[in-house]
């Protein structure tokens, strides 16, 4: 296929242009308490090809992009209509100039993952093991669970030099802990894993049955108020989302973030730990083909970095480095016992917990909460907290325990000072 | 005019009914879905302009071999590689072993004969935006931006957009060969308005099943300077008091209460994994008398309106709250099987590539005899709620989590002028539909979001109401 739409390009004199090929597969189990209800695979290969068009307007000149999607089956014709298209379209959508990314050619990256290696089913049978292996109680168990084993193969080439492929590997899912007594509740949970770390999923589903049961005992919404909120597991990646977009240079060039290398990002009266952040490169290259490599964002509060795609990138005279959506924070200094001293609210799981990058504004409801006076602990759910990054930032404590998630690693909980809570 | 069937689907229907029959000589049960969409997308902004679109093509296998059900998700297909299909499905069908660990069993349906159906159907439009073109859509675009600008030099940004979806779909079964052409479109125009560092947005948005004639809904000037004006007044918002409050919901914040608070809790997938604690209050009370619910592919022309679902049961208006009683939930094939109810057309995929899931379609709450002024009147402080964000479900405990972008002030049954943003809508759902106590005459639906099951599986919905006066916790 890649030979012909190469033909078709050139047949259309189109010179500029990226082809990224995805081929997929994998294997999906669909479990109903302890019975498995549906098996799937999946068999598939695609290709996107993104057509660049110089242009020129009132004197100034332009480029314009447009992407077309080719499928198998597509006779030579089709690829010729589909391409002329976004011929076509790329020479409406003309935005200011920039030089395209040129690239080379690298070696394919194999995955390093044991799914490469082994048959999908090899590495299903490891995540069901785990996933029914605590399930062996009759008040808290698996309700329900969905096991995901996937392989993809990227291949992109460009007409400036880019020719790079890389293989990625992960099961991912997720599993309903139901836990029905005194009060029938549930915790649903996301996971993926790049290896088919059973052991993993174990310890986790381990700890969602712990906190399911504590959920079972919670009753009503703690008093409305501010309080010193505490925020954990995989909600302290989301509050890192903040600063991973406000220094994308697709929000800055468009001046939806004011973030310039240099400025005290978490503001100039910091209070609490100061904010170090890490990009982390997950995949070997970029879309565009752009070796992606970890890079220093932020460093004791004070931006070090912007990151983005070619095209904002050049416009803002930065280099390109591609999109990040993992980030490594260091830990803090503060176990996590003295971060639970005094009065302060705990909050384990949200139904949904939202940080909006535009506004600085988070919040979620909560479904889990410990709340402690200051001497006693009651866990509480119901209510919702809700509060600004921008004027909260310079107050956070975070705890020296360590979390692991699929796109963060860093501290396992921070600590806010002042967050309004809405509760009963 | 009618939406034009497929003709990569008319093309590949002969081989896929060879498929069809060799797993037929396999399997107690086949079925295959095939889909041919194509979309495309348009922004024109101060800084940026693009046009792009996405084609999917690909089918699924469904298969039951002893009772239990294989799915095969794949996009090439040919006379060449037939066999290797029915091979795979065959592999997967036989693969339990191998995955499942000791103990653990596999569900075994009952496989019964279907109701022979044949059925084409089309949906209508005005203006073909394949015929209208890319060149004239985005000159339209360009206008509202342009137009949008000039409104005030206070604003950042004003950005205009289109999307339009035109799919065929095709189902073969023993008993089934459905076909259907379906096209929606949805365009929205927003502003962006900045203070210190934070960043605040408005827009509005618009939806139809149809085509670019949507393009004549968008252009009003009053719209747009409406917009500019909220987005400017937002600025100078301030947090929310926690508390109880009256409030009046927009037809938007309905429509996000409707689908997220109630519609997820009956979605009988759910019944069947005993998630959903609306299974357990089916013809009693959980609402206010003012409130009827439906859900349905035929409930309402919007972009969620299809002829079948994507297992090739026909779509259906179904009333799920009837004068506050709850009557019944939605569901996919698979799960009125085990429940024994009957189907209600709401199976859906995210695509071929995903399994199919209980899925609302168009869900809305009929409307009442109240006038607005007067659920504000009545109101001795509390808030009228605008232009909701995003909301999660809980179908195992109804509690409710929705945002909406702003709350205007009510105080002595006037709007004040003050706007506190963002808030965070939580409680109970019972206690909030029951607290219902006016609803407006005129329904409006929505059909610009996307709707997951849990975090992931989206498919397009539509969802609104009348506006409706509620007491809800805000945060």
């Amino acid at each position: 296929m890649l030979t012909k739409i190469k033909a078709a390009l050139e047949k259309m004199g189109i010179e500029n242009y990226q082809i990224e090929e995805n081929r997929g597969e994998s294997l999906e189990c669909f479990f109903i308490r302890r019975n498995l209800d549906l098996k799937r695979r999946t068999d598939t290969e695609d290709y996107t090809v993104t057509v660049y068009k110089t242009l020129e307007k009132d004197g100034k000149k332009l480029l314009g992009s447009s992407t077309a999607h080719v499928h198998p089956g597509m006779d030579s014709a089709e690829i010729e209509q589909a391409l002329g298209d976004a011929n076509f379209a790329a020479s409406l959508a003309g935005n200011a100039y920039y030089e395209l990314y040129q690239g080379q050619k690298h070696e394919h990256v194999p995955s390093t993952s044991a799914i490469a290696a082994h048959p999908l089913e090899e590495c299903m049978k490891i995540m069901a093991d785990a996933v029914f292996a605590e399930d062996t109680r009759d008040d808290v168990f698996i309700n329900s669970s969905e096991i995901f084993v996937r392989k993809n193969t990227k291949h992109i080439i460009s007409s400036t030099g880019t020719d790079v492929s890389f293989e990625t590997c992960d099961v991912m899912g997720e599993y309903v802990v139901q836990c029905i007594t005194p009060q029938n509740v549930e915790t649903c949970r996301q996971f993926n894993y790049r290896e088919p770390d059973g052991e993993a999923l174990r310890k986790d589903i381990q700890e969602t049955m712990t906190m399911t049961q504590a959920r079972a005992q919670a009753k009503g919404a703690c008093p409305s108020g501010q309080y010193p909120v505490i925020i954990s597991g995989s909600n302290v990646a989301t509050l890192m989302r903040y600063y991973v977009m406000r220094s994308d240079a697709s929000m800055i060039y468009q001046k939806f973030s004011s973030f310039a290398v240099g400025d005290n990002v978490q503001g100039e009266d910091i209070q609490g730990d100061p904010l170090t952040v890490v990009l982390k490169a997950k995949e070997p290259f970029s879309n565009e083909g752009i070796p992606m490599e970890d890079r220093v964002l932020i460093e004791n509060g004070v931006l070090k970095t912007l990151h983005g795609a070619t095209r904002f990138a050049r416009y803002l005279g930065i280099e390109p480095t591609g999109s990040y959506r993992s980030v490594e924070v260091p830990v803090g200094s503060t176990p996590m016992d003295q971060l639970r001293s005094g009065k302060y609210l705990h909050v384990i799981t949200f139904s949904d917990f939202n940080m909006n990058p535009l506004t600085g504004y988070f919040g979620g409801e909560i479904r889990l909460g410990f709340l402690c006076d200051g001497e006693t602990v009651t866990p509480i759910t119901g209510g919702s907290i809700s509060g600004s990054m921008i004027e909260l930032q310079k107050n956070m404590t975070f705890s020296e325990e360590r979390y692991r998630g699929a796109d963060y690693e860093g501290p396992f909980a921070v600590k806010i000072e002042n967050v309004n809570v809405a509760g009963a | 005019m009618k939406v034009q069937g497929s003709a990569f689907i008319r093309q590949n229907k002969p081989l896929l009914l060879k498929l069809r029959d060799r797993l037929l000589d396999e399997f107690e049960y086949a079925s295959i879905l095939a889909t041919d969409s194509k979309s495309r997308n348009y922004t024109a902004s101060r800084r940026n302009v693009a046009v792009g679109g996405d084609t999917s093509r690909g089918y699924v296998v469904r298969a039951a071999l002893n009772g239990k059900y294989a799915e095969f998700s794949f996009n090439a297909l040919s006379e060449e590689n037939l066999e290797d299909i029915v091979s795979q499905v065959k592999q997967l069908a036989e693969a339990s072993d191998k995955v499942l660990p000791a103990g653990l069993g596999e569900n075994v349906y009952e496989i019964t004969p279907a109701e022979e159906t044949h059925f084409v159907g089309s949906t209508d439009f005005e203006v073909d935006p394949e015929a209208l073109g890319d060149a004239a859509i985005l000159d339209r675009l360009n206008e509202i931006k342009e137009k949008g600008l000039s409104l005030s030099d206070a604003i950042l940004d004003f950005t205009a957009r289109l999307n339009w979806q035109k799919y065929s779909k095709l189902f073969l079964s023993k008993e089934k060969d459905m076909e259907q052409n379906v096209m929606w479109i949805t365009g929205a125009f927003s502003a962006a308005a900045a203070k210190g560092h934070g960043i605040k947005n408005y827009g509005k948005s618009f939806s139809k099943l149809g085509g670019a004639e949507l393009l004549d809904e968008m252009g009003k000037e009053e719209d747009m300077q409406h917009v500019v004006n909220v987005v400017l007044e937002l600025l100078d918002s301030i947090p929310m008091v926690p508390g109880e409050y009256e409030c009046v919901c927009d037809p938007a914040t309905t429509g996000m209460i409707v689908h997220e608070a109630f519609g997820h809790g009956v979605e009988m997938d759910m019944f069947v994994k005993k998630r959903a604690l609306a299974q357990e209050y089916i013809g009693q009370y959980v609402a206010s008398p003012l409130v009827t619910m439906h859900d349905g592919a035929c409930s309402a022309d919007q972009t969620a309106t299809y002829f079948f679902d994507d297992e090739g049961t026909m779509a259906h208006d179904t009333i799920i709250i009837d004068k506050g009683i709850l009557k019944t939930g939605i569901s996919d094939y698979q799960s009125a099987r085990i429940l024994g109810t009957e189907p209600t057309g709401n199976g859906r995929r995210e695509s071929f590539r995903r399994k199919a899931y209980t899925r609302m379609t168009n869900t809305w709450f009929e409307g009442g005899t109240d006038s607005v002024e007067d659920m504000i009147a009545s109101i001795k402080y509390g808030f009228l709620l605008e232009s909701p964000s995003s909301g999660m479900e809980d179908p195992k405990n109804w509690g409710i989590q929705c945002m909406v972008s702003m709350a205007r002030e009510i105080k002595d049954g006037k709007l004040t002028g003050r706007i506190l943003s963002p808030c965070v809508l939580t409680g109970y759902v019972p206690d909030l539909l029951k607290s219902a106590s006016a609803m407006s005459p005129n329904v409006v639906l929505s059909g610009t979001g996307m709707c997951g099951k849990g975090w992931k599986e989206w498919v397009k919905v539509s969802d609104g109401g009348p506006y409706m006066k509620a007491k809800i916790r805000l945060g």
